[in-house]
């Protein structure tokens, strides 16, 4: 009965969802600080060859591999963070396309380590690691009731949802504090918040290089889940992606990127002739969003409003707090 | 003594801002800066809290060389101040606004902001309590939720001196912070200000409210095309001729204008 409902298919679309809902935190973390920067698919890249190689090559675990992957990313990102720092809106943004793409580019041309264009396959599956480790104890997904293939998916899925659901509890509390203020008061005016006593150096490159991090991070993790990635996958077009998150979900709280993320990768799979019209969409999106809603479709006042709809709900059920 | 601005000149491009200027404040008084508009005034905060650099001269605060510290360190050090043109977080609330004031007497770092021991727990409540006290402090009791930009342009002022009040200051920096007042909001001011120097905090002040200045303030430097031309007490500056004449000069200007 269970094992029926368990759709691989649902369960991938699933997973991409949740890998884009990390990049487009990712996005959103580096924005909070006020910095547009394009260059998260190209630490998404880096995080997902260097955790891909470091596996193959040195058979280390996926999660050592992963963790790795980024932290590197996230060094990159204060290696790249520090020198952008006077550039502001859309020159940081042109600087950080033009980053990833130089990033795309060594990834094509470094063909003795990366294989070029063709990419890299035989990446160590997380979830096809994982039934191997569990069956090494004695476990097998017939207990279950599932197929192997059923358990693998769901695995995955249940692995990144654990973990975006940290990643969102992590930056809401960051968010919520000390840190979170120095963000904001750089995003609404910089000078003043310098002159306040922030170190806003330190505080705008903390937020490129968690950008970074958490793109490295998502990209790792998008390697493991596929098995295979080409340079292909870290193109400007993901660029693009994780923008478009942003703009249509907002970008100031952390949902709305999260709900852009969701929205815009379920949105193809279920009007399947959308995928053709793709971008044709996307530009749609940008030109209505910024004439219509610029602080896009999730803002504080819809969490306000949701907040509000639900105590309220929950005081009458007797369960408020 | 707690400022010495020893011989600072700023030029901008070919304009001099301020030339040759001097003047020291002494700890707990509080020093009048005034003179007319495009005097210096403005500049001078700007170089006091490291915005620009001076173009020479030194600015030291106890005993100490300021002026080529990063804008955040001079907070550290234990100076802040309010803005002319009111530059709050607008977006934020009322104490948030005061709260971001609190950063530099604060440490708590990422993983601390996050996982919240009790040592964070406790700073942030510390910084919730005090922010609370300084909203009380200048009269904005009940506002605490109030988003900044929703606040009336006295409110403004006001929030904006407690947000500087947050950071500990020894010296407060205020520019023009009667500006937009009426006569009662003004009243509120003045004594606010005394207030501020009983707690021990040396206050100096650029305003144009002569009645205010003049009533406040235990002495006074007039900045006229970026020169200082006087400094004395209220009495003295009120009887200074090149004063009268900068000012009088000045005003027939603006009545051309
Ligand atoms: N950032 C700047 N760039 C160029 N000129 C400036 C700048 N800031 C101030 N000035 C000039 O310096 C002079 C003094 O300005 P300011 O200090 O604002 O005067 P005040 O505050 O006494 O009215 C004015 O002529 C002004 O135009
Ligand atoms: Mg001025």
């Amino acid at each position: 009965m269970l094992a029926e409902l368990i759709n691989p298919y649902y369960l991938q679309v699933g997973s991409f969802m949740l890998i884009n809902i990390i990049l487009g935190i990712s996005m959103y973390i580096t924005l909070s600080t006020g910095q547009l920067s394009l260059a998260n698919a190209g630490f998404m890249g880096i995080g997902a060859y260097t955790s891909a190689l470091l596996t193959i090559h040195f058979s280390l675990p996926i999660p050592v591999g992963v963790v790795i992957g980024a932290i590197f990313a996230g060094l990159l990102g204060i290696v790249v963070g520090l020198p952008t720092l006077r550039l502001k809106g859309v020159f940081l943004a042109i600087v950080t396309l033009g980053f990833g793409e130089v990033i795309r580019v060594i990834f094509v041309n470094w063909e003795s380590l990366t294989k070029g264009s063709v990419g890299l396959s035989g990446i160590p599956h997380m979830g096809r690691e994982l039934l191997k480790t569990v069956k090494e104890l004695g476990f097998e997904p017939k207990m279950l009731g599932l197929q192997n293939n059923q358990f693998i998916f769901m695995a995955i899925f249940l692995i990144l949802l654990v973990i975006v659901i940290f990643v969102i509890w992590f930056f809401k509390r960051q968010n919520d504090s000390r840190i979170g203020r120095a963000f904001s008061a750089i995003k609404l005016d910089e000078q003043a918040a310098e002159s306040m006593g922030i170190n806003i150096t330190y505080y705008k490159v903390l937020a490129f290089a968690q950008g970074a991090l958490l793109s490295g991070f998502a990209g790792a993790l998008f390697a493991h889940m596929l098995g295979y990635i080409s340079p292909a996958d870290f193109a400007y077009h993901k660029a693009i992606d994780i923008l478009i998150f942003a703009v249509l979900g907002g970008s100031e709280v952390i949902w709305g990127p999260a709900f852009g993320a969701f929205f815009l990768t379920l949105l193809p799979e279920v009007l399947r002739f959308i995928s053709e019209y793709r971008y044709m969409i996307y530009g749609v999106i940008i030109v209505v969003m910024m004439v219509v809603r610029p602080q896009g479709l999730i803002d504080l006042n819809v969490v306000k409003w949701i907040k509000r709809k639900t105590t309220r709900r929950g005081l009458k059920n007797g369960t408020g707090n | 003594m707690v400022l010495e601005i020893k011989k600072v000149s700023k030029n901008f491009g070919g304009l001099s801002a301020l030339t040759d200027v001097s003047f020291s404040i002494n700890k707990g008084e509080i020093f009048g800066l005034i003179g007319p508009n495009g005097a210096g005034k403005t500049t001078m905060f700007n170089l006091v809290t490291s915005i620009f650099p001076t173009s020479s001269g030194d600015i030291i605060f106890k005993g100490e060389k300021i002026n080529e510290l990063k804008p955040h360190l001079i907070t550290e050090k234990g100076i802040c101040r309010t803005f002319q043109n009111i530059r709050l977080f607008p977006q934020m609330t009322t104490v948030e606004n005061v709260m971001v004031g609190v950063h530099s007497r604060s440490s708590s770092g990422v993983l601390k902001s996050v996982f919240r021991p009790k040592s964070q727990r406790q700073e942030e409540e510390g910084i919730k309590v005090k922010s609370q006290d300084l909203l009380k402090f200048v009269g904005l009791e009940g506002y605490e939720e109030v988003v900044a930009e929703n606040l009336s342009y006295g409110q403004q002022r006001r929030l904006e001196i407690a947000r500087a009040m947050a950071s500990d200051p020894e010296l407060l920096l205020l520019d023009e912070p009667a500006a937009g007042m009426n006569e009662t909001e003004t009243e509120d001011l003045f004594q606010l200000i005394k207030r501020i120097q009983q707690k021990g905090i040396t206050v100096l002040l650029i305003e144009h409210d002569m009645p205010l200045v003049m009533n406040l303030c235990d002495r006074i430097a007039v900045l006229n095309f970026g020169v200082k031309i006087a400094e004395g007490t209220p009495k003295e500056i009120q009887d200074n001729p090149e004063v009268i004449e900068a000012y009088l000069g000045r005003e027939e200007d603006e009545l051309d204008a």
